[in-house]
Order: structure tokens, then C-alpha cells, then sequence
């Protein structure tokens, strides 16, 4: 009865490939509805971003990144009663837009995220029942029965939020009796403005600012960075799927900084059969990484300057990875080209975790 | 197949050619009308006609002395009965939560008699003589339930059924808790006497005799339901093993 392991569905991650059109950019009216900025600013809790792009692109992209700050998140230990009372309640979880995430591994402890103004809380089963607040299974069909875990979703921005009413006092009946320990959690203030006197400063926080760690002129082997011209239409459809394929390969070996995309590597076949596809060109490249606690919204702006300053003989690959959503610590990710030549065409990876 | 018919192809019933095989043909045919075809059938097999009135009068008496008998004997009441009756109902006049305070109060010395020197040290000691102790007038709170919406309940014990816990609460309102996937906790303070502290954590170096309930040392403990799913006049005497519980 204690030593049969628990038996699981278990889905590989999966990737979506869309080439599309950008069309126009209003500098007065950025887009936001239609792909791909939809799909990036629709991610939640971003990790880490890498912007790849070749080597005379390089003054142009740090001038763009001078005129932005570099995005600022935080670090603080706080209980969840902390959270939900005082300053910070009314000045940053009411009236303020803000992101945080808890410490903790989805699917094994318990994860308190807050964005968009619910509060998300992922719970096993024994939280779940000390903390009396009605939630919805977790996972296909409560994982059928087997030690199930448990969501509570909370719009805490809501009017009936407030402390006095009786959903409000059970939540904090649970925060004080079922998760009374301090937890710590990273926090991000999407707003530009921060109220005086800054709510988070009697818990401490550690400031962090996410800089870019810049490797410039790598001299790399390029492959073919143009999509075909047939991959366009129902029949383009294989040609499409091995172009994707390859250059995917390829920006994952020069994220990943493999010594197989360097010019003059030498590697026994019997170890990697790997070559970069295309008539062997060369060139210098560029990569940029982002690492922190980032919000979509950032990325998307970035991306939007990206687009519109960079010129269209130059390429760039901007890709956005999120924190990890379960046990097998997959995430999900969104890649984004821009081929040289064709400044209104994107080719976009949209690699989904299923958990 | 031939389709099987009462008679064979002789025009004999299927018993006589059976008979027939055993026997010689008179004692099949005796047989066969004596005990097959024209065989009695007794009405009250078992008892038969008493030989004589004096038996016949004596069985009379037997009978009605028996039935005499049951109805004397009490039979448990019927739902319907006890509706009626209304042995369980408390008057919307009874139902306030100061009326039930002084039994809260003689229900904590209680327990810290029963407890004596077991509510410093708790543990194994305690927890034999609190599963026999009785826990009407026992301030009870849920504390983690199968059904989330029940935690958070807090009153004090008026009736303690096989299944169900009645409390009253701060309020006045009259609850009714069910045991089953529930877990209870229960708080006793130790009540002023000047000793060393108890579990949970509560250090209380102070030792005077007006403290504040919430600094007074508590004996706090938890009761799960499941297993606690008997009437309190049964408890007193059960042995308690333990058990694997399915909620944990």
C-alpha cells in the first residue's frame, strides 16, 4: 500500500511554429493584440531573455538599451499575512500593478504567485485542508484521485477584498493559521511609479537590477537566414518544418555558447554528427542575456524597439524563456527571428510545457 | 437434439423409466404411485396435532407467556419517534454561547483532573485517558476538514453523537460538525497554577496568578474525527489502536 510508486501522465513539452507577417508599427500606437506581441506580454514570470544578433548590429542595440533602464526586481521575506495586511496591501496589491512568486517547486511545496491581481496559491492536499478556501483540482482530472494538489485563485483587487468581509477574514484566518511561516519572494513593479514611503522597505528587500552580460564577436558559421521562398502555403509545409527545425538548432547551440558553431571546429564525427546547415558562411555574432525576475510587458517593448530601429539588413533572434512550472522543471518559451531582407516577416517558436 | 418431453418414447413418465432401472417393474410401479404420484403433502410438518387438549392448552399458555415477555422488553425508538418526542432539540432561548460558558468551565477542571501531572508532560499518558475523557462542554475548533468550508468552526460541544459533533458557537449558532475527515483541536490552559511550561511552544515565564488568557500555558491537542466516530458512553471503555488514516 505505502511503496507503489504513483503513476503519472506524462506529455513532452511541445513546440508551435508560426511564420507570420508583423505588419506596420505605429510608434504613437504599439500593438498589442495580434501575434506575436500578444504571445509575449501573455507569458507570465519571465527568467531569462537572450537577443542574439550579429556584430554591426551592436551600437545600435546598446543605444536602444541606454534610453531604457535596465529592469529592477526585488528579493524580500515576507509571510503571507504580510502580504495581505498594511501599507502594502493598500498602496501595492490594491491600487499598484505588480508581479511576485514565492519560493518553491511547483508540484512539491507550496507556491503563492500573484499577478494581474490574483493571487494564485498551489497547494497540497494537506495545506489545502488546514487552510479552508475553496479551490479547484490540479493537474488532468485532479490526477485521478491519487494525492491530489490543489489551486486556490483569489482576485484580490476586487471590493469584496477588504478586511471586515467574511471572504477576506477567511484568507486571513488561513494566512495566519496554514502558511504563518515567511517565505521569500521576488517581486516586480510593473507600474513606473513607487509610492512614497515605499511599502517593501520594512521587510528589507534586496534590490537587484538585471543588467545584460554581453559576449560580442564570436565568430560563428552561419547557415542559410532566409526562409524559403516556396515554405509560404499548404504545400511549403515540410520545407517550412526543416528550415525551422535547423535554425532552431542552430540559436540553441549559440545560447547554449557550443563550441560546435565556432569557425575551425574540429570535432571527431563520432562524437557529434552536427553541422551547421547552409553554404558555410561566416560572420560575427553578438548575444545579450537577461537573467532575473522580468515582466512580459518589458520584453514586449524591447521587442518593439527591436523592430523598429534595428535596420532591415540585419537579422536578430530574441527569445524569452519563463520560470518553471512543475516537477520535471520544463518550461516554456517563446523564440522570435527576424530574417535579413524581409523586415515584415517573423518566424516564431512557441515551446509549451505540459504539467 | 430430441426435444426432452415428459414422456419417452413409451408413454411412460421420465421417473418410472428412471425407477425402472433401478428396480424390478411391481416395485416401480409402487414406488412410483406411493411416493411420487400421490404423495402427501403435510401442511404444518414440524408440529403435529396435539394428542389431547390438556397438550393443547399447554402450548396455549407457553405461547402467551413468550409474547408477554416481548412486549415488556423497551425497543429503541424510531426516527419518527424521536422527531416527535423532541428529546434533542434546543429552544432558539437556549441556543446562546453565554448559557454554555460555566459548563466550558467545569469541563476544563474536569480534564485537568483527569490529566493531573500528564497536562506538563502530555504525550502517550495523556492521550489514553483523554480518548475515555467526555468532551460535552469542550470548546472545540475545526481545524483541517475534508470539506475546506468547515475550518474555522469554533464552539462548544452540546451533544457528542457516533458521528457528529453539536456546537454552539460565539455567536449563537447551533452547528453541526461531522466527524468524518475533520480534525479537531482542543485548548485547555493550565489554569494559574505557578508550573513549568507545556508543548506547542508556549514558554510563559511569567507565573501570576491574573494572566490574560492569551498568555496563560495551554495544553493544546488535536482529535481526529475519523477515528473518534463512536458515542461518548462507548469510548469510555475502547481500547484505541492505531490505525493508517486515508486523509493523511
Amino acid at each position: 500500500m505505502l511503496s507503489f510508486p504513483t503513476p503519472s501522465v506524462y506529455q513532452s513539452s511541445k513546440c508551435f511554429v508560426t511564420y507570420g507577417v508583423m505588419g506596420h508599427l505605429d510608434p504613437n500606437q504599439p500593438p498589442t493584440k495580434s501575434k506575436p506581441w500578444s504571445t509575449v506580454a501573455g507569458q507570465d514570470f519571465i527568467n531569462r531573455v537572450e537577443l542574439i544578433i550579429p556584430q554591426d548590429a551592436f551600437e545600435v542595440v546598446r543605444k536602444i538599451l541606454n534610453e531604457k533602464a535596465a529592469p529592477e526586481f526585488q528579493r524580500v521575506v515576507m509571510s503571507l499575512h504580510d502580504v495581505l495586511s498594511g501599507d502594502f496591501f493598500t498602496e501595492c496589491i490594491k491600487k499598484g500593478n505588480v508581479m511576485m512568486l514565492s519560493e518553491g517547486r511547483k508540484g512539491i511545496d507550496n507556491v503563492f504567485t500573484f499577478r494581474n491581481g490574483i493571487l494564485t496559491m498551489l497547494l497540497d492536499k494537506e495545506a489545502y485542508e488546514r487552510a479552508g478556501l475553496v479551490g479547484k483540482p490540479d493537474g488532468v482530472k485532479g490526477k485521478r484521485g491519487l494525492k491530489p494538489r490543489w489551486v486556490v485563485e483569489i482576485d484580490l483587487t476586487s471590493s469584496s477584498m477588504v478586511p471586515g468581509k467574511k471572504g477576506f477574514d477567511r484568507l486571513i484566518y488561513a494566512s495566519k493559521n496554514a502558511f504563518n511561516t515567511p517565505v521569500t519572494w521576488l517581486f516586480c513593479n510593473l507600474s513606473s511609479t513607487i509610492p512614497n514611503p515605499d511599502p517593501l522597505a520594512p521587510h528589507s528587500p534586496t534590490r537587484c537590477a538585471a543588467e545584460p552580460s554581453v559576449l560580442e564577436n564570436l565568430d560563428a558559421m552561419l547557415p542559410t537566414l532566409k526562409p524559403p521562398v516556396d515554405a509560404i502555403g499548404p504545400e511549403g509545409r515540410e520545407e517550412l518544418q526543416y528550415f525551422s527545425t535547423e535554425l532552431y538548432e542552430w540559436l540553441s547551440l549559440v545560447r547554449l555558447q557550443s563550441p560546435r558553431i565556432q569557425v575551425g571546429d574540429q570535432v571527431d564525427p563520432y562524437l557529434c554528427r552536427y553541422q551547421v546547415p547552409g553554404d558555410g558562411q561566416q560572420g560575427k555574432i553578438c548575444k545579450l542575456t537577461w537573467q532575473g525576475f522580468l515582466a512580459p510587458s518589458w520584453c514586449r517593448e524591447i521587442l518593439l524597439s527591436l523592430v523598429a530601429e534595428l535596420p532591415s539588413k540585419t537579422w536578430f533572434s530574441f527569445s524569452t524563456t519563463t520560470f518553471s512550472k512543475g516537477m520535471a522543471g520544463d518550461n516554456s518559451e517563446i523564440s522570435l527571428f527576424r530574417a535579413q531582407g524581409a523586415p515584415g516577416e517573423y518566424l516564431m517558436w512557441e515551446i509549451k510545457s505540459h504539467e | 437434439m430430441e426435444s426432452t418431453s415428459q414422456t419417452s418414447s413409451k408413454n411412460q413418465p421420465i421417473a418410472a423409466v428412471l425407477l425402472s432401472r433401478a428396480h424390478d417393474p411391481e416395485e416401480t410401479k409402487r414406488i412410483l404411485t406411493e411416493k411420487i404420484q400421490q404423495r402427501p403433502l403435510f401442511l404444518c410438518p414440524s408440529s403435529p396435532p396435539p394428542s389431547d387438549a390438556r397438550a393443547a392448552r399447554r402450548r396455549e399458555r407457553e405461547k402467551k407467556r413468550l409474547s408477554r415477555k416481548k412486549t415488556l422488553k423497551p425497543k429503541p425508538l424510531s426516527a419518527n419517534e424521536r422527531r416527535k418526542l423532541g428529546l434533542y432539540d434546543v429552544p432558539r432561548s437556549g441556543q446562546r454561547y453565554a448559557l454554555f460558558e460555566p459548563l466550558h468551565q467545569l469541563w476544563l477542571g474536569y480534564i485537568r483532573e483527569i490529566l493531573g501531572n500528564e497536562i506538563h508532560t502530555g504525550g502517550e499518558g495523556a492521550a489514553s485517558k483523554l480518548t475515555s475523557a467526555d468532551f460535552h462542554g469542550a470548546e472545540v475548533e475545526v481545524v483541517r476538514s475534508g470539506c475546506v468550508s468547515r475550518v474555522g468552526l469554533k464552539g462548544i460541544v452540546i451533544k457528542d453523537s457516533r458521528f457528529t459533533f453539536e456546537v454552539v458557537t460565539r455567536r449563537n449558532q447551533r452547528k453541526l460538525v461531522p466527524k468524518e475527515g475533520t480534525v479537531f483541536r482542543i485548548e485547555v490552559p493550565l489554569g494559574g497554577v505557578p508550573t513549568a511550561t507545556v508543548e506547542e511552544g508556549q514558554s510563559d515565564e511569567k507565573q501570576q496568578q491574573q494572566q490574560t488568557e492569551a498568555e496563560q500555558p495551554k495544553m493544546i491537542f488535536e482529535v481526529h474525527g475519523e477515528q473518534f466516530q463512536f458515542r461518548s458512553a462507548d469510548r469510555a471503555n475502547k481500547k484505541f489502536r492505531s490505525h493508517f488514516s486515508k486523509i493523511l
